[in-house]
């Protein structure tokens, strides 16, 4: 079972690994391309790098060879056979996944030979296949299904009902996200290549052999990990299929439409497949440069959260402090009042984790003519030195998909598993393929991989933003990341990266929201606009009493029960609208389902409120709202770009006063796996979380 | 070559469809309105629409006036064409009740206009 | 009325319950998932001896540093041979921990091979080949009498707890067919009367003498040596005078 380089599993305990930075030059030596090596694939010539295999080959000149077992993103593991190919003089067909090429092969894809192989695999295949495809969430989706239309024969010489028929394996209870009907596996072994070398949790593995093989865990055990949906879109068959959407619908009766991930703040790309005006559930969409094709499991199954707990009638405060349906004018003139009658300075708007950039945008345009400066974000973020002004100081600047070159990585008071699980994905990627040592200062987490600790003191490291010393924090990092980058022999790596927590923050601050309430909040505001805020750093016991709040959001969480005015906004998959992610990459959202109810696009209700209070926004559209938005930065309508960052030297100039002795402890907020599933309030609503975080607490009780 | 277009198309004769001058065309359309107007109680009669005369003729003058602006002759010709053509089938009563009653057009209602009032009233 | 009557008779003669497609079970006398048993859960106390830790580091020190987890099979064999002939999880567990290897595959070597044996067997564990040349000899009537006189099932333990009686293939000495193996040893050229005896002995934890039981050294003809009889040429033998030295 030794398939991939899991020997650096072992090499752990190495005296070598413990000091990875002594004897490091940062530097990238680009070595010599090898000269390349000329195949023919059915009779078509191709060069191409020694190393490939013949399946790689083929599909440089576009001819896909049928696989189950092989995956481009994981180790070769060639069990599966069906990719068998004729190559000229080689007494047998051979396993393309597995070949490398030789200089001068001809490969026949089509011959008579290779069909034949594919179709006696087929059939050994479907020996041990039940033929319930009827009843099978995979069906219309199923490679196996594909595969035997496309290669098997169009007859069965399966005969032995009587003796022993097909083999039956029991199913395995690996936790509420995955069912498992595993007399469907065919051992492709993609599950657990996947578990142990992406999500980084050895939990699955094959036991037992010949007929008896089967694919599990051996003992009863949830699959701990923030990555494991994945497995269904990797699983060839229905053998590992997604739970909360058993049964639900057929890939034929539904609508896909793209979209983006929102749950965290790298912005994963999705497509949300829809019917009947419901998500029914939600896939990953393929982008090298930020999720490559994997997708984190509270993005994947807390759409449930959707069509629970939602806002979808306008609501106002009665005489007796209960909040009760009305309509949008009462509820809009009420606001407006409140807005308009409202000293200017006592003025106080929060926007939250989810919030669009056109809202953003519209919100602060309206609070701004209303005379007011006071527009924040949640999420806490030091201002001193070069703050947000810099858009360096709070972006991933070596960007995402970069990590993976990296030859060093320092996380300073972040737990980026559960924070950003795909990033981490990327990391453990680099520390496996590409030995990439990692250091951690901050709380001891298990972050899948092997990494220094450095202690989670604050003043170890002289460095790290969050906290009320934030500032100092990041001056210090900003110094260190500024020095590293003097010794770079490649100047156009970026050194400092910051990981923003939430998905709205990075086009907050673009727009010039103020990070971090505590300031605003002292003056005791008479009116509170929240967006959408529902973290709870806004709470009723630090307004004044006669505070008036008004909450636009999709769902009745924290911020709507406190407020007197709740306007209903759409979520993410019910709107078109803008998101920044942590590397400053716009990305847009699309309508895949209506609003529920009442509920509006929320940067409507924001104009609309602009009008009733006789300050109207000069938007009309969502083309116009955009047209705002390029004003204030272009980058915030380039759509799929990221724009490179620089005044690195500046910012660490600007922030060198602040450079104070700091101490305290660096904490994170997400520490464990039943933290990672209910951060916000779609997944706050979901069932499928609250399943998943009582099926891990279940597993941390468990012995194995 | 382009200017020799440009003079012909400035110095091109009109042709008239009906009318050579404004009076004529005014003529026209007057006795239109007329044949129109001696109909209306037979049109109240035949296809028995739940409207009075005089409703009727209120809104004759009021589809007449609608026009009330057209200069041009050829296009007042053309418009007065429309109308007795619109009167022969009303007369030969190859309309029927639902034409004669989309003149007055009872169930359209204004299309929400502005940011408000389509905000307010519809579900965008 | 003849109708009601010919179905009541029909009703007689037909078999009580539906009949059902089903087929027989093709399967493994072991289980290739864990269950909790009161002998074998993950809190059955395991821990090396002494001298099996110093021949495990011993084992350990074969393997070049990054490749330890090629000692896992030696390893899982000292604990299965000191716990008594099986292996509980518990040991897996501690293998995986000696080896800093994700305790899956530390399960999926044990599982692999039959020789690792996951359920308690008794202390002697009866294997009787029945693969072809063995049951031409005559390994049905072996295997017969050793499940009479353990009274064990085959794959079973017996009511003593002493005898573990597997049916296991080709145990590589068919010129001694039948034969059986307890334990480590092999008892080969069996009769039925042998088989008793040899039980016999096992049950009063004696140790009958291994090897054939026919008078055989090893596997020479029974009858005698029929070629190869006269002493072997020495060195030199038919060569040419000139390469003689």
């Amino acid at each position: 079972m030794l398939r991939q380089p899991l020997c650096r599993a072992l090499a752990l305990s190495s005296p070598a690994r413990a000091v990875p930075l002594a004897s490091r030059s940062y530097s990238n030596p680009v070595p010599a391309e090898p000269e390349k090596v000329e195949v023919f694939i059915n009779d078509k010539p191709v060069y191409v790098a020694p190393g490939t295999t013949v399946l790689q080959a083929a599909a440089q000149v576009g001819v896909e060879i049928p696989r189950f077992c092989y995956h481009e993103r994981l180790a070769v593991a060639g069990n599966c056979r069906m990719c068998l190919v004729e190559v000229e003089r080689s007494p047998k067909p051979v396993a393309a996944c597995a070949m490398p090429v030789m200089k001068g092969m001809r490969v026949k894809t089509d011959s008579d030979l290779t069909r034949k192989a594919r179709e006696g695999v087929m059939e050994f295949l479907l020996v041990n296949h039940p033929l319930d495809c009827p009843i099978c969430d995979q069906g219309g989706e199923c490679d196996l299904q594909d595969q035997s239309m496309a290669f098997g024969s169009d007859r069965s010489r399966f005969t032995d009902v009587h003796f022993s028929g097909k083999r039956a394996v029991e199913d395995k209870d690996i936790g509420p996200l995955i069912k498992t009907i595993m007399t469907r596996c065919i051992h492709c072994t993609r599950c657990i290549r996947f578990a142990s070398e992406v999500a980084g949790v050895d939990d699955f593995g094959t036991t037992g052999r010949g007929t008896d093989m089967q694919v599990g865990t051996y003992v009863e055990k949830m699959l701990l990990s923030e990555l494991s949906g994945n497995v269904i879109d990797l699983c060839p068959v229905g053998a590992l299929t997604s739970k909360p959407y058993s049964f639900a619908a057929r890939p034929w009766e539904t609508r896909r439409i793209d979209s983006v991930d929102v749950l965290d703040p790298l912005g994963s790309n999705i497509v949300v497949t829809t019917r009947t005006n419901e998500v029914l559930r939600i896939l990953p969409r393929t982008n090298e440069e930020i999720n490559e094709e994997w997708l984190s499991d509270k993005s994947r199954f807390a759409c449930d959260g959707l069509k629970r707990q939602r806002l979808v009638t306008p609501m106002m405060t009665d005489s007796r402090g209960n909040l009760m349906p009305v309509d949008w004018e009462d509820a809009i003139v009420a606001a407006a009042r409140a807005l308009r009658d409202c000293p200017p300075n006592k003025l106080l708007a929060v926007a939250g984790d989810m919030a669009d950039a056109e809202s953003l945008v519209a919100l602060k345009d309206l609070v701004n003519r209303l005379g007011s400066e006071n527009t924040c974000t949640e999420q806490y973020f030091p201002l001193d030195g070069a703050g947000i002004d810099l858009r360096s100081s709070y972006l991933c600047n070596t960007k995402i998909a970069n990590v993976e070159d990296a030859d060093f990585v320092l996380l300073i008071g972040t737990n980026v598993r559960f924070e950003a699980p795909l990033l981490n994905a990327r990391i453990r990627k680099a520390y496996v393929h590409k030995d990439t040592d990692v250091a951690l200062i901050g709380p001891k987490v298990d972050l899948t991989y092997d990494y220094m600790h450095v202690g989670d003191s604050a003043s170890v490291v002289k460095i790290s933003p969050r906290g009320p010393e934030g500032s100092a924090l990041l001056a210090y990092t900003q110094e260190l990341a500024c020095k590293l980058q003097d010794k770079l022999q490649d100047k156009e790596w970026k050194v400092l990266n910051v990981l923003q927590r939430t998905a709205s923050q990075v086009a907050a601050l673009d727009l010039g929201y103020q990070p971090g309430v505590g300031k605003a909040l002292q003056d005791g505001p008479k009116v509170v606009y929240l967006l959408g805020a529902d973290s709870g750093v806004v709470s009723r016991d630090q307004l004044p009493k006669d505070a008036f709040v008004i909450y636009q959001g999709h769902h009745g969480d924290a911020g709507a029960a406190m407020a007197d005015v709740v306007l209903p906004g759409a979520a993410y998959t019910e709107k078109r609208a803008t998101f920044v992610n942590a590397e400053g990459r716009a990305q847009q959202t699309l309508v895949a389902v209506a609003p529920p109810g009442m509920a509006r696009e929320d940067w409507k209700i924001i104009r609309a409120l602009s009008e009733v209070i006789g300050e109207r926004l000069p938007y009309d559209n969502l083309d116009e709202v955009r047209d705002r938005l390029s004003e204030i930065s272009p980058a915030l309508v380039a759509y799929g770009d990221v724009q490179e960052n620089n005044y690195f030297a500046q910012a660490r100039a600007l922030a060198q006063s602040l450079q104070k002795p700091v101490s305290g402890k660096l904490d994170v907020q997400l520490k464990h796996l039943e933290d990672f599933f209910m951060t916000d309030t779609i997944s706050r609503a979901s069932p499928t979380m609250a399943k998943c975080i009582q099926a891990v607490l279940k597993q941390k009780d468990s012995p194995y | 070559m382009a200017a020799k277009q440009a003079i012909q198309v400035g110095t091109k004769i009109v042709k008239p469809v009906l009318s050579t001058n404004h009076a004529e065309a005014r003529l026209r359309v007057l006795s239109l309105y007329k044949a129109w107007y001696r109909q209306i109680p037979y049109i109240v009669k035949e296809f028995d629409i739940p409207k009075s005369e005089n409703q009727c003729r209120e809104k004759l003058k009021e589809l007449f006036m609608t026009n009330k602006d057209v200069t041009d002759i050829r296009v007042i010709d053309l418009l007065v064409i429309k109308g007795q053509m619109e009167l022969q089938e009303s007369v030969n009563m190859w309309k029927q009740k639902g034409h004669i009653m989309a003149y007055f057009k009872p169930t359209e209602e204004p299309k929400p206009k502005g940011f408000l009032s389509k905000f307010f009233n519809s579900n965008e | 009325m003849l109708s009601s009557l010919r179905t009541g008779i029909k009703g007689l003669w037909r078999v009580p319950a539906r009949s059902l497609q089903t087929s027989s079970v093709l399967q493994h006398d072991s289980l290739f998932v864990h269950r909790d048993t009161p002998e074998d859960n993950v809190n059955t106390p395991f821990e090396f001896s002494e001298a099996n830790k110093k021949r495990i580091d011993a084992l350990l020190a074969i393997y070049p540093e990054g490749h330890k987890r090629g000692a896992m099979i030696p390893i899982l064999d000292l604990a299965q041979r000191q716990n008594g002939g099986w292996l509980p999880l518990s040991a897996m567990h501690k293998v995986a921990e000696i080896l800093n290897l994700p305790r899956m595959r530390v399960y999926e070597v044990a599982t692999f091979y039959t020789m690792f044996i996951r359920r308690p067997v008794g202390k002697y564990h009866l294997q009787v080949c029945t693969t072809t040349p063995c049951w031409l000899r005559g390994s049905d009537a072996i295997l017969k009498a050793i499940v009479e006189d353990t009274k064990c099932e085959v794959g079973g333990n017996s009511p003593c707890g002493k005898f573990s009686v597997s049916e296991v293939e080709c145990l590589g000495a068919c010129v001694n067919a039948p034969m059986l193996q307890v334990n480590d040893d092999y008892y080969e050229d069996l009769t039925v009367e042998d088989t008793k005896e040899i039980i016999a002995k096992f049950k009063k934890d004696e140790k009958p003498v291994p090897g054939p039981r026919s008078g055989r050294y090893a596997s020479e003809p029974l009858g005698g040596l029929t070629s190869l009889t006269e002493p072997p040429t020495g060195p030199g033998f038919g060569v040419q005078d000139c390469f003689k030295a």
